[in-house]
């Protein structure tokens, strides 16, 4: 049964965002016994209200406060970002762990190793695969072949690729904890009708709820996370779904709320004992904010494929996955299937006139193929809180600055060049790849993990170095970006978070 | 504090709301064109008058134009490049500075040659879109139009593009994976 926590109470974990990071957390703290409040500011949707129409569900589930800089694409709405991921949801390998001792120094960057080894995090990704859906994990079979996938493996084996495949996603490929199997509808990243693709709006919400240690306010805002003269959070103040701004006690606060919100929120927490924000005293906060390496490759194949029929993402590539320099650059990539609608053809595919719109006419002769690389950190790729404007809430307006490092542009050049080759071997013909910087849906940094307080904002646990009982819970924590897509990770790593929690509570050291 | 819990957000709500007022003025489109059987740019612009949207005549009728121009697709009535403007101006309509931007948009594209835009021939149509694509307008405008062109049920048919399915269970069992021309044994 859900619960109703009164403002007062001070037993309560706080957890600010209901997503990958926030959902898992509150869910396996709920389960330990552990009571909690989850703040989430966007609506409560039932799958009633998840339609096939990307432009309304924009509606529904974007995060459309004022930024300035180039756009990330995010979702304010339970569930957070797990209502639009495409639900690829590989591990990171062993080496991506220790990015500075594999890589070496990176002219420009602030490569650091994790505090934490993937022997440490196995059995978590084991977990978070279970309880995700995972295909070809557990007992799961491989993902359902999709033409787009098809063509990328036919493509790929002719190039030469060898560890081509189509499981690994987070969309139960058969019925699994209660959600059906999936019926290839497509629209993955309008919300998932019927449930088959892993999101905490339906699989970690109720089953947090149902725990009666759990209390999910939504439309609730988080302005402010206060604390007490020893250094110790006290309390989070949010605007309730009234429009009242009202603060709910806790002893001990996570925050969630994806990268650039998790920025704000630390930065804007300002006060006169850490005047620079929470978490900041090193002045980390906000740096080391990471996209991925990101390509579209579309191509128009020579006949038929039929793209939109199926999963947005169905498989993958992994060859150019590993750390081989001499590519000219350090870390891989992946290479996805992945397929869009029509309109989402043409953000990627510019242009207009004639060749656009016949090109446009063969459509379903498309086929496309998403890459994610390894995004090394910069100092420089930030995001900071400008100095003046305020927006509907009265916080300042995120200001994200990012430019590729040409560790990544070099990356990118390289998987144009083989997704080019990948579907000219079968006689397709490429129409568009990617160029710079892209819309970001990856977001990871601006709180990482680090061994040393001085390179970083939170420890292994992802407990910020400067305050006891204050921890971070989403992509933010992420020392570096692997090549993976991070949401697994992300899963993974509140799990862990959540097992730490509840035995520092059971020392009442929390 | 309040402990409501709602299914839907006000923001659902007022989406919701602006749809139905879509679907109205949809209809009013469609039923003011059979009650006196005038050509498709006039019933459009009678709807979207009915809106309140104060745009001229010409800026319209030159937007429509640059419409096709963008995306031309000889198959397709200039009715769907007019219902397309009108989605956006109805999904604009109270917004001032969008509307000022597509007056500038007509001066712009009138100001390249001697005649009016709406007067030139095809290719001294396009000519003057490719002198103004640089300016701020024509990326605002050719977003609008992309987007809800492309989401057009009538270029979705030119396309082979078939929706929408969770109504119609999916692909799995209507074609999802099947593909007969990879090289032998794919």
């Amino acid at each position: 049964m859900p619960r109703e926590y009164e403002l007062t109470d001070d037993s309560v974990f706080v957890v600010i965002g209901s997503g990958a990071g926030g959902g898992t957390l509150a869910n396996e703290l709920a389960q330990k016994g552990i009571d909690v409040v989850c703040l989430e500011a966007g609506s409560r949707l039932a799958l009633a209200d998840i339609e096939n129409d990307p432009g309304l569900m924009n509606q529904r589930m974007n995060w459309n406060d004022r930024r300035l800089g180039p756009p990330v694409w995010l979702c304010k709405t339970v569930g957070g970002t797990t209502m639009r991921w495409s639900a690829l949801a590989p591990r990171f390998q062993e080496h991506e762990f220790r990015p500075r001792t594999t890589y070496g120094h990176l002219q420009g960057t602030t490569l650091v190793d994790w505090p934490v080894t993937l022997a440490e995090l196995a059995p978590y990704y084991e977990k978070a695969e279970f309880n995700m859906g995972v295909s070809g994990t557990h007992d799961l079979p491989p993902s359902f072949e999709t033409s787009n996938f098809k063509v990328l493996r036919a493509g790929g084996r002719k190039i030469g690729y060898k560890e081509i495949t189509s499981t690994r996603t987070a969309i139960n490929p058969v019925a699994h904890d209660g959600r059906p199997g999936c019926l290839q509808i497509g629209f993955c990243t309008s919300g998932c009708r019927i449930a088959a693709k892993w999101s905490t709006l339906y699989s970690e919400i109720p089953k947090a709820e149902s725990t009666g240690h759990f209390e999910l306010r939504t439309n609730a805002m988080a302005l402010k996370i206060v604390h007490d003269d020893a250094g110790s959070v006290t309390g989070v103040v949010y605007k309730d779904a009234d429009g009242n701004t009202v603060e709910q006690k806790a002893r001990a606060v996570a925050v969630a709320a994806n990268v650039v919100e998790t920025t704000r929120l630390l930065l804007s927490s300002e006060s006169s004992k850490f005047p620079d924000g929470l978490g900041n005293s090193t002045g980390h906060v906000g740096r080391n904010y990471m996209r991925h390496v990101f390509g579209f490759t579309l191509a128009s194949m020579p006949k038929p494929v039929n793209f939109h029929r199926g999963t947005r993402i169905s498989g993958y590539i992994r060859d150019e996955a590993y750390h081989n320099p001499e590519r000219g650059f350090a870390g891989g990539y992946l290479i996805e299937a992945m397929a869009l609608d029509p309109a989402g053809v043409l953000e990627f595919y510019g242009g207009w006139g004639e060749s656009t719109a016949a090109t446009m006419e063969r459509y379903d002769h498309l086929a496309g193929a998403f890459v994610s690389g390894e995004d090394p950190p910069q100092a420089s790729n930030r995001i900071s809180l400008h100095p003046t404007e305020r927006d509907e809430s009265g916080l300042p307006v995120p200001v994200i600055d990012y430019a590729l490092h040409p560790n990544s542009a070099a990356m990118q050049q390289h998987a144009n060049r083989k997704t080019t080759e990948l579907y000219e071997s079968l006689d397709g013909k490429v129409i568009s790849t990617s160029q710079g910087v892209a819309v970001g849906c990856h977001n990871m940094g601006v709180a990482r993990m680090s061994e040393k307080p001085e390179d970083g904002v939170t420890n292994r646990w992802g407990q910020t170095h400067d305050l006891p009982n204050l921890f971070v819970s989403d992509g933010s924590v992420f020392t570096s970006s692997a090549a993976a897509n991070p949401t697994l990770t992300i899963v993974a790593l509140a799990i862990r978070q959540a097992d730490h929690i509840a035995e520092r509570m059971r020392r009442r050291e929390l | 504090m309040s402990t409501t819990k709602t299914s839907k957000s006000d923001s659902v709500r007022q989406h919701q709301l602006a749809l139905s007022r879509r679907k109205f003025l949809v209809a009013a489109i469609a039923l003011s064109g059979l009650a006196i059987g005038m050509p498709g740019l006039a019933i459009v612009r009678r709807a979207w008058a009915q809106s309140g949207t104060p745009l001229e005549d010409d800026v319209y009728r030159a937007l429509v134009q640059m419409a096709r121009r963008l995306y031309p697709y000889a198959a397709i009535s200039d009715e769907v490049y007019a219902e397309v403007l009108d989605d956006v101006l109805t999904a604009t309509v109270d917004d001032e500075a969008f509307v000022e931007t597509l007056r500038s948009a007509e001066q712009a594209l009138n100001s390249q040659q001697p005649s009016d835009f709406i007067d030139l021939d095809t290719d001294a149509q396009i000519k003057s879109m490719r002198a103004v694509e640089q300016m701020s307008f024509f990326a605002t405008i050719q977003g609008a139009v992309k987007f809800r062109l492309y989401n057009h049920p009538a270029i979705w048919e030119l396309l082979d593009y078939e929706g929408p399915s969770y109504q119609r269970g999916g692909y799995l069992n209507r074609g999802a994976g099947e593909i007969d021309w990879l090289p032998e044994g794919e």
